[in-house]
């Protein structure tokens, strides 16, 4: 019911005398914002253009301020200008003969790296050595976790002790260094002990 | 005896590391053991498990499992790779990524082809053994769940896997899993926690587990249902190992029993054969990891870091030195060594290096007191090591200026200056590239030369205020490859013997850096040797006990050591269960030859006669209450000390004082694991 209603409602609103020039006005709006909408895009497009333009030439005159000059390279050698001549011609082959001044350099620094090192993915590195944290926790979780019913070595001793021929006291009375929140607590109690009897 | 003023050195903090895998090589008689911390040591069956040979660990190789394969031994480990080590130049040989995540068992199959890696990522992955590289074959399985054990059939079709609540048979032939076993839960308060099958043994007709609830099951194979099932702890069933005639079955838990079955008549008379549960073995107080079965014994080792080698004593016909127990505890080799001119102690740690000066007194008092220290014992250094890999060897230079050490990755040296309270350490640069890494290290006693082996060769390094140089190598003319493990100095440093794990003793002549001669091998291992500083003759102590004096500037045997070989040594001396690990000599009585082993040390006085067969061995105290007069007539030449126990080293210092570093047993038990909880009456 309540869609009916408001159905014919906008029916209505359609119809009226004033809607006409809202229609107007608003296909107006619309086609100007359209407009706007294509120019912003274009003005956008060709800013993009320009900046691009600008880019490569700034890397061209880099790539021109890199070289020497050609009278330098002319001086260097007689035979390089054969290559020379073909560098001039592409850019990636003027990146070869660039690099050959340098290349000491360049292959000093493989030799640095191939000496002790080899070369391998940190991100499979990471994830193997949390595989292995993960099986050790597992172990230690099956062995020594909660539910595994141990005791600790103190304990084993001091049975080992009370129940030898010889019979002893528990370890942490044996050996002074070990134990000492054992014993504190053990003579805290004897205290209690103690004070509740009125012995003293 | 002589009296000696003693320093009773215990600030050595020596841990073992616990044992997590066995491997026993029935062709070669060697039994392979992996520790903890990556180390790999080698024992010989024939030679009263005596420690052959190590390997070094490195930080993160965790081993979970060792296989033979003819003379080749394989580890794989959590870290997921598996690696074949080179036992002659005691490194890994390579490791190749098996790429499913840690490896928590590694089987070969019978013909020795091929090797089965079970993984964390479910699949069982086979490869191919090449003559010096494994190369992968194909994945097997591949189901979520992680496969902790394996054991191939003795046919080489089937493999099983032990997995979490289940063990899988898989068929070689096709890759599929054929069979699929359950195996329950533990009773009441384990009924959440999943059963891990930590071992499997696959057996002719039966396939054996032994799981987290505390069970060792036996599972038929054509039909996979379950024959029979022992609870045989409350704990877990770590480990299972079979005889080779499948006969006999053995089982190490938790509660650090290992538990035998064997294969019995019924009716006596009557063909069929049931396992029964035999007998119960308690020589571990912590968790049993690995077994190994070797015809007439039974090893066992675990997070207790002792190696136990039983005796089955129904397999042995008489007593003799075998059919007793023996434990090692104690490394067969020396990990302290001993500047004797200035009195520092040198103590080898797996990461670490730690420099003592030992403590002074003043006193005086009768034999047996204490006397007052006026200097206490101070550290001088410690010094990590770089790197991942652990320290193989180290020394220390007798005047105390040098100390070097060895990985398997490189060596280093450095210099120490010590002023009144500084103490400034500068690494020496540019060691020769031949000595890449050392298996022995030691310095000539005027600390003017460093001597280095790789494999069997020894290299020769001359040490100046400015840095060093190499000066020459030295090699067998045997040829042999097998690894140097002892070095000899003469304290005129003119002859350097080197005993390699083959018992091939080399002597060579420093100063014309040529070789001198060499000893007629025997045929068990060296376990100490040293040179007499005024006779230079070379006193040699097998594994087996006994006792060799080569007089190396004769070429030949002494006579007090032809006297040993006609006698006979003492058998209380002879059936002693720890080999020698040092030789030194008292500089005050000639005669005197000092060797320890882990619970003792022994004075020989080569002037007295050798107790003969039916004499006491151990007569001290009837010699002290005997008067003067008779002492002599009644003393032999050995004299054994154990006062002091266990001992990592004893050394005699310049000064004529003895230097003992003791190793109390008290200090490594509390630094243990936890071990299962026991409930005893009345405690």
């Amino acid at each position: 019911m309540k869609r009916d209603g408001g159905a014919s409602h906008d029916s209505s609103d359609d119809d009226g005398a004033p809607d006409e020039v809202t229609f107007e006005d608003s296909k107006a709006t619309a086609l100007r914002s359209a407009r706007e909408a294509a120019q912003a895009a274009k003005r956008e497009k060709e800013r993009f253009k320009e900046w691009r333009r600008k880019r490569q030439q700034f890397f061209l005159e880099q790539k021109k301020k890199r070289l020497l000059p050609e009278d330098v390279l002319e001086e260097i050698g007689d035979f390089p200008v054969q290559k020379l001549e073909v560098s001039e011609g592409g850019d990636e082959q003027a990146v070869g003969v660039k690099a050959k001044p340098s290349a000491g350099v360049k292959r000093a620094k493989v030799r640095r790296l191939q000496a002790n090192c080899s070369v391998m993915r940190a991100k499979d590195q990471d994830e193997a050595a949390s595989r292995q944290q993960a099986a050790v926790d597992f172990i230690q979780a099956r062995l020594y976790g909660p539910g595994s019913r141990r005791m600790t070595n103190n304990q084993l001793l001091s049975i080992k002790s009370k129940r030898a021929v010889h019979k002893g006291a528990a370890v942490q009375f044996m050996n002074k260094s070990k134990g000492a929140e054992l014993r504190a607590k053990a003579e805290k109690c004897n205290k209690r002990w103690i004070h509740k009897k009125k012995l003293i | 005896m002589g009296e000696f003023t003693v320093h009773r050195v215990r600030f050595f903090h020596y841990m073992p590391s616990g044992i997590c895998a066995m491997a026993f090589n029935r062709r070669t008689e060697r039994l392979a053991v992996a520790r903890t911390d990556g180390s790999v040591e080698l024992y010989s069956r024939t030679d009263h498990f005596f420690q052959e040979k190590v390997v070094p660990g490195r930080q993160q190789r965790s081993i979970q499992a060792l296989c033979w394969v003819g003379k080749r031994l394989f580890g794989a480990g959590l870290s997921g790779e598996i690696a074949e080590f080179d036992l002659d130049n005691l490194r890994l040989k390579f490791s190749q990524d098996a790429y499913g995540g840690p490896i928590w068992s590694i089987v070969c199959n019978p013909q020795g082809t091929h090797l089965a890696a079970g993984c964390e990522d479910g699949t069982v992955k086979l490869f191919e053994i090449l003559e010096d590289q494994i190369r992968f074959e194909r994945n097997m399985g591949g189901q979520k769940g992680r496969i902790i054990s394996l054991a191939w059939h003795s046919s080489g079709t089937k493999i099983a896997a032990g997995m979490i609540d289940m063990i899988k048979v898989f068929d070689l032939d096709s890759g599929n899993a054929v069979q699929r076993l359950l195996v329950e839960r533990g009773s009441r308060m384990q009924q959440s926690q999943e059963c891990v099958v930590w071992s499997v043994l696959f057996l002719s007709d039966i396939i054996v587990s032994g799981d987290s609830a505390g069970k060792v099951k036996m599972w038929d194979v054509n039909t996979g249902t379950l024959i029979k099932n022992h609870q045989v702890t409350e704990w877990d069933v770590l480990t299972l190992s079979v005889s080779q005639d499948e006969t006999s079955l053995f089982a190490g838990t938790s509660e650090g029993t290992v538990v035998q079955f064997q294969l019995l008549d019924v009716v006596l008379g009557q063909e069929e054969k049931e396992w029964v549960r035999t007998r119960t073995f308690k020589n571990h107080t912590h968790d049993v990891i690995a077994l190994a079965e070797a015809d007439t014994v039974i090893i066992s080792g675990g997070m207790d870091t002792q190696l136990v080698v039983r005796p089955l004593l129904d397999k042995l016909d008489f007593k003799s030195r075998d059919s007793s127990l023996l434990k090692i505890l104690f490394p067969q080799r020396s990990l302290v060594s001993c500047a004797k001119k200035a009195g520092l102690l040198l103590f080898q740690y797996p990461t670490h290096l730690e420099l003592w000066r030992l403590g002074d007194t003043e006193g005086h008092g009768p034999p047996g007191c204490i006397l007052p220290v006026s200097r206490n014992p101070e550290k001088l250094l410690h010094l990590k090591i770089k790197g991942e890999d652990h320290v193989c060897c180290s020394a220390v230079a007798p005047c105390g200026e040098w100390i070097a050490y060895s990985t398997t990755s490189g060596i280093r040296l450095y210099r120490l200056q010590r002023d009144n309270k500084n103490v400034s350490i500068t690494k020496v640069p540019k060691l020769p590239k031949v000595l890449r890494h050392a298996h022995q290290l030691c310095f000539s006693p005027d600390s003017s030369h460093l001597y280095g082996t790789t494999s069997s060769a020894v290299h020769v390094v001359a040490l100046t205020s400015a840095g060093c140089k190499f000066e020459h190598s030295l090699k067998p003319k045997s040829g042999s490859t097998h690894p140097v493990r002892l070095l000899a100095v003469s304290s005129d440093g003119k002859f350097l013997a080197s005993a390699n794990s083959n018992s091939e003793i080399h002597i060579y002549n420093m100063h014309k850096l040529k070789a001198h001669c060499t000893v007629p091998v025997y045929r068990s291992g060296v376990s100490a040797m040293g040179i007499h500083p005024e006779t230079n003759n070379l006193v040699i102590v097998h594994a087996d006990h006994q006792i060799f004096e080569f007089s190396i500037e004769q070429m030949q045997y002494t006579d007090w050591s032809r006297r040993v070989q006609k006698e006979g040594l003492h058998h209380v001396w002879l059936e002693r269960d720890t080999p020698v690990i040092n030789v030194t000599f008292n500089p005050q009585n000639p005669n005197h030859v000092i060797l320890h082993d882990s619970y003792m040390f022994c004075i020989i006085d080569q002037s007295l006669p050798l107790p003969d067969r039916k004499s006491q061995f151990h007569n001290q105290l009837t010699l002290k209450s005997l008067p003067e007069a008779e002492r002599l007539k009644h003393s032999h030449a050995f004299k054994e000390c154990k006062l002091y126990q266990p001992l990592l080293c004893v050394d005699m210092l310049e000064n004529q004082s003895l230097v003992v570093v003791e190793r109390p047993l008290l200090d490594i038990t509390t630094n243990l694991p936890a071990p299962v909880r026991q409930k005893k009456f009345a405690t």
